[in-house]
């Protein structure tokens, strides 16, 4: 099982789904905005019509991915992460958010994805400023499973959608046809504390659940891969938690850790929380050497985490 | 004169009464901008040009038309008011509680394409619906009203450099070159010129005209539908910021701004001055 997903990466996986579907809907148009993968090579050869490249010009893709949605088709916009969501921010306010267009953007590179190409490309903000906006889903995919289901889920999506990709080859944990459309998934049961993750840091947080199992800690785990939070499955799920870690790749202010925890404060709901995620305080990251010598600086490595649970009070 | 020239000339008479009278009453509204507009946007709708059907506002094959600089809408609305896409009460509601929109253009008021407010903006989607025409091989063309100051926006060019590279010959941009932004004259703030220059640069061809004569937009646009040529079109319409009042005209200070108590009744005494027309 999965096989075919083995190996190749998450926008590999995304592509090459959208690809049979775009095959039996002519209507389905990818917006590139000079970003290759190459699973689109074969989209290119086999569909030429349904793609088109816009350039290093993000804001008018945007706008062209808008206009063609008003005129019938299903657009796909396409670049690095940060350059789909910060570069053309006000755009996506206005035509994606504003008029409610179905346009699906595709974001490659979460978290420090691109980690030796320094906070130009690191994408840490992308999941505070777009959660801010109306009738936009964000969907923070976990692994290639999850990538492929998502083709689909945006395909018959009537609102706009971010598709947010780590570029890393990450572990397959779900299994074909898992269901996705809960917007998150517990991976672990427990009584007493939960680790909430998303994207990456949900295969980090299945080593530190394993791990904490020798300090005799039973810790639940739920991929939280969608927002805005489907509330009431999560409050089912925590709601008699003692307590909650949040555990992601991106920056404090707004992410993973601020919406769970406006989730817990609008329903009364008195949770200890721990946020982990990434503070910049003393600024942007220009620190090199690989992700995992990355993540290791800033707290996120496997080591450092337990050290911050196991230090909890 | 022909009596088609003469029918427009009233028309665009009486809906920049209308705008001039929905702006007092609420206090605001982009007067002056919309003056400039006034005989391109009547020349569209009243002059046999634009596709559409006023009680099918989405009819499959009306041409789309974006009003980019969406700060003219009190513009547009009054000519949809007139042209019967929803009652001409509407507009004595303008900006109100009860009312159905306020300065920016907005998307749900019948036969607007597009919410609109933010500059540079419109033109994009502009573009995108008419490569979607192409895509689906239907003959609707998309005209798009450009302010110049949102000629100052990065976007326009990216649109623009898109529009030729795909030869959107379908797309038809109206540039209203009013020379004024908000705080002052184009050229004095950052040069625009040449704009001819370099829209032919960007790909596109370009016809300059006088924005308020009827014979010049006619002239450009009665064969629009039958136009062979690879590239966008887009007109330069030479115009007067606050054409008709001409206390309100080529003054920066106007834009955005509503006259009040004398000024008002002054605007509207030299509006409806035949030489002033």
């Amino acid at each position: 099982m999965n096989d075919n997903l083995k190996n190749i990466s998450m926008r590999d996986s995304f592509w090459s789904r959208l690809y049979d579907i775009a095959k039996k809907d002519r209507d389905v148009i990818i917006l590139a905005a000079d970003m290759g993968a190459p699973a689109l090579d074969k989209f290119k050869r086999d569909l030429s019509s349904q793609f088109v490249n816009t350039g290093i010009a993000e804001q008018n893709t945007i706008l062209i991915a808008s206009g063609l949605t008003l005129g019938g088709k299903k657009v796909f916009a396409y670049a690095i992460a940060p350059f789909i969501t910060l570069r053309c921010y006000e755009q996506i306010k206005v035509e994606l958010a504003a008029m409610n267009i179905p346009v699906t953007l595709v974001g490659v590179g979460a978290g420090f994805s691109y980690d030796e190409s320094g906070p130009t490309h690191h994408t840490l903000e992308d999941l505070s400023i777009m959660r801010t906006l109306p009738n936009i889903t964000i969907n923070n995919i976990t692994d290639n499973v999850m990538a492929t289901a998502f083709a689909d889920i945006s395909y018959k999506s009537t609102s706009p959608n971010y598709i947010r990709l780590d570029r890393e080859l990450l572990p397959i944990i779900y299994k074909k046809g898992s269901d996705f459309s809960a917007g998150l998934t517990v991976l672990k049961e427990s009584k007493d504390v939960y680790i909430v993750a998303t994207g990456n840091m949900v295969h980090r947080a299945l080593e530190v659940t394993e791990e904490l199992k020798k300090h005799s800690l039973d810790v639940g785990l739920i991929d939280l891969y969608t927002f805005p939070i489907n509330e009431k499955l999560f409050l089912e799920v925590v709601g008699k938690a003692k307590r909650i870690i949040t555990l992601e790749e991106h920056i404090l202010f707004g992410g993973l850790g601020s919406a769970v925890a406006e989730v817990l404060a609008d329903n009364n709901k008195f949770i200890p929380i721990k946020r982990i995620g990434l503070n910049l305080r003393k600024g942007y990251c220009y620190k090199y050497g690989g992700r995992e010598n990355i993540q290791s600086l800033y707290g996120l490595d496997k080591k450092n985490i337990i050290k911050t649970i196991l230090s909890l009070k | 004169m022909s009596n088609k020239i003469e029918v427009l000339k009233k028309k665009a008479k009486y809906i920049r009464n209308q705008v001039l009278d929905m702006c007092v009453k609420a206090g605001t509204g982009h007067v002056t901008s919309s003056f400039s507009s006034t005989e391109l946007l009547v020349a569209l709708y009243y002059g046999g040009i634009l596709k559409f059907d006023s009680k099918n506002p989405k009819w499959e094959g009306r041409d789309r038309f974006i009003l980019s600089k969406g700060h003219a809408s009190p513009l547009l609305y009054a000519v949809l008011a007139d042209l019967g896409f929803f009652s001409g009460k509407e507009l004595n509601k303008f900006c109100q509680a009860d009312g159905i929109f306020g300065v920016h253009l907005q998307n749900d008021v019948p036969g607007v394409e597009i919410t609109s407010g933010s500059l540079g903006q419109g033109f994009g989607v502009a573009a995108g619906l008419a490569l979607a025409a192409k895509m689906n091989q239907k003959p609707y063309l998309t005209f798009v009203l450009l302010g110049d100051g949102e000629c100052y926006e990065g976007s326009i060019w990216e649109t623009a450099m898109f529009a030729s590279h795909n030869q959107l010959n379908n797309l038809i941009a109206l540039l209203d070159r009013n020379w004024l932004c908000a705080t002052d004259f184009t050229e004095k703030i950052l040069a625009l010129e040449p704009m001819r220059e370099k829209w032919k640069s960007f790909g596109w061809e370009v016809i300059n005209i006088n924005g308020h004569s009827f014979e010049e937009i006619l002239n450009a646009l009665e064969q629009i539908h039958f136009r062979k040529n690879t590239k966008p079109l887009i007109i330069i319409a030479d115009t007067v910021k606050g054409k008709g009042v001409p206390f309100m005209s080529n003054i920066p200070l106007w834009h955005s701004v509503a006259p009040k108590g004398e000024e008002a009744i002054r605007a509207k005494e030299e509006l409806n001055k035949k030489e002033n027309e």
